[in-house]
């Protein structure tokens, strides 16, 4: 469902490669946690993974279909398909709470009538329903934190990448929310959680994508938890 | 009182259906520069499309007042510079008139009166003095059934035949430098404004490239939620849209009003030296579409601007 061949990455043409023979395939409905030192090139394979950045060698098929083959219009439809919960959440700060996690209902054209069906019930099941017309900065960061996750799942995503989710969240906040996801995998959404939080990755126990170096391997998730012990 | 207006408009907006912008652009400062700018801009074109229609009318009444007529005169001095007496003019006027009036090339003749050669030169020497011991040169009005070279050539032989003292002015020659100086006025005022065309587009494309700038986190979040280029400059659009037309309302009803005091002024004046000035309803009509048309040529610009600048993502 997704795969990268070969791909390597760098910045800027004359730049250093970030990222280099980066090979995996993810399964539709597989769940991954995303694992690395700071700087290994995590944030990096993550926005090629959004579509942010295309590689600079390599191929990237997502859904069934080869990335650098794709028109501008194509390749808008193909995010339209994946949920990003960003680390800093990069809510928009003018917007309310309701029009934060409308807003990809919205990009997809979604009737107005939808939108505010979808949005209502699930900044309800989030526990914001007080706070729909309230704006981020008002808000703590606990609950701009649950905008995101409404944001990055309220248009039943293919792909859901979520970048350190549990970070702000207490260990309660942050097992419910990763119970969020659980229950999103069942429904079909293929999940990559980039994390530090090795409590978690032994928790749940789902493969671990490894980097290092800017080089991808795959273990299982108790190797890479013994591993993330060693460096901290 | 202004924020209350301001909250009234964007309730009215939302129930409407128009939402706010994705993007946060109404925080731009340079939205009110903008208005500003267009504004002025808008004034100005007012002016140079005013100043065109009126040069258009104008020369269109000279010509077509002027068209197949010629002025036949009876001068109080002689070429050799001898002065000739009322008597000598009124009867030389009286014998030319008779002899033209059954000229098969001449449409109608009519001798102007001392009251209506007075009103014609007042303007230069005032309507107190009395004329009745100034010599005044003998006029009269020719309208000629065709307006070619051959039927000048046959009245000016007809004129020398009749009177030695006779002359005739066919205002060719000066309303043919007149009109083409209005025309190079008329062109001047195009250009004029085609280069505010011109710098209201640059304007417009330097706001939305800074606007741009500013929002480029949103904008890149937007892009890489899946909003095409087309849902991003649709933002755009609307906003420099709506600020030029609200901009341009403001520099056209100025420019209009301005323009009005001018056409009273002229025409005020009582026929003196200055023209009356008159634009027509059609010319009114064209001026009142220059809002729509800035918030078009805004749209344009900006869409233009957006999308070239969306394709430096991926």
């Amino acid at each position: 469902m997704i795969k990268f061949d070969n791909i390597a990455f760098k910045y800027s043409e004359n730049g250093q490669d970030i990222l280099h023979d980066v090979n995996f395939t993810l399964k539709r409905g597989s769940y991954h946690f995303l694992s690395g030192q700071s700087g290994s090139g995590k944030t990096s394979l993550m926005s090629l993974m959004y579509l942010g950045h295309m590689p600079t060698s390599g191929q990237i098929t997502m859904f069934g279909k080869k990335v650098n083959m794709l028109e501008r219009d194509e390749l808008s439809k193909l995010r339209q398909n994946i949920g990003v919960m960003f680390q800093d959440f990069r809510l928009l700060n003018h917007l309310s709470t309701f029009d934060n996690v409308a807003l990809p209902l919205r990009i997809s054209n979604r009737p107005e009538k939808e939108v505010k069906d979808h949005v209502n019930e699930l900044i309800d099941w989030v526990g914001l329903g007080k706070h729909k017309t309230d704006l981020p900065p008002t808000l703590s960061g606990g609950q701009q934190q649950r905008i995101a996750i409404a944001r990055a799942v309220i248009a039943r995503p293919k792909l859901l990448l979520a970048d350190e989710p549990t970070g702000n969240l207490d260990d309660k906040i942050g097992f419910r929310l990763m119970g969020l996801f659980e229950q999103l995998n069942r429904m079909g959404t293929t999940i990559v959680i980039a994390t530090h939080n090795q409590k978690i990755i032994e928790q749940f126990g789902h493969p671990c994508l490894s980097l290092v170096d800017g080089t991808l391997e795959a273990s299982p998730s108790n190797k890479i938890a013994q591993k993330i012990r060693n460096v901290f | 009182m202004f924020s209350k207006i301001k909250k009234l408009y964007s309730q009215a907006l939302k129930y409407l259906g128009f939402r706010d912008y994705d993007l946060p652009l109404n925080q731009s400062e340079d939205s009110r520069f903008l208005i500003l700018l267009v504004g002025l801009m808008s004034f100005l074109a007012v002016l140079a499309f005013s100043g065109t229609f009126a040069l258009n009318d104008m020369t269109s009444r000279w010509s077509s007042g002027l068209e197949n007529k010629v002025t036949i005169e009876v001068p109080v001095e002689t070429k050799e510079g001898h002065l000739l007496s009322n008597r000598t003019v009124n009867k030389e006027t009286k014998k030319l008139a008779s002899k033209l009036e059954n000229n098969p090339i001449i449409k109608s003749v009519k001798i102007l009166s001392h009251e209506e050669i007075q009103e014609l030169i007042s303007p230069w020497i005032g309507k107190d003095l009395t004329l009745n011991d100034i010599p005044l040169p003998g006029l009269i009005a020719v309208e000629l059934r065709r307006s070619d070279s051959k039927s000048l050539d046959m009245l000016k032989a007809n004129v020398k035949a009749i009177s030695k003292y006779a002359q005739l002015e066919t205002h060719h020659e000066w309303l043919g430098s007149l009109i083409s100086f209005a025309n190079t006025l008329k062109t001047l005022a195009l250009f004029i404004a085609l280069i505010i065309g011109g710098a209201t587009v640059t304007a417009i494309i330097a706001g939305v490239r800074t606007r741009l700038a500013i929002h480029c986190k949103e904008v890149e979040l937007l892009h890489h939620m899946g909003a095409s280029d087309d849902y991003i400059s649709r933002q755009f659009q609307r906003h420099s849209m709506i600020l030029a037309f609200k901009g341009s309302v403001f520099g056209t009803l100025s420019g209009l009003f301005i323009m009005g005091i001018i056409v009273m002024l002229s025409n005020g004046s009582g026929g003196s030296l200055i023209p009356a000035i008159e634009i027509s309803y059609m010319a009114v009509l064209f001026i009142l579409a220059i809002p729509a048309i800035a918030a078009l040529i805004a749209m344009v610009a900006s869409r233009f601007t957006v999308l070239h600048s969306l394709q430096e993502m991926p």
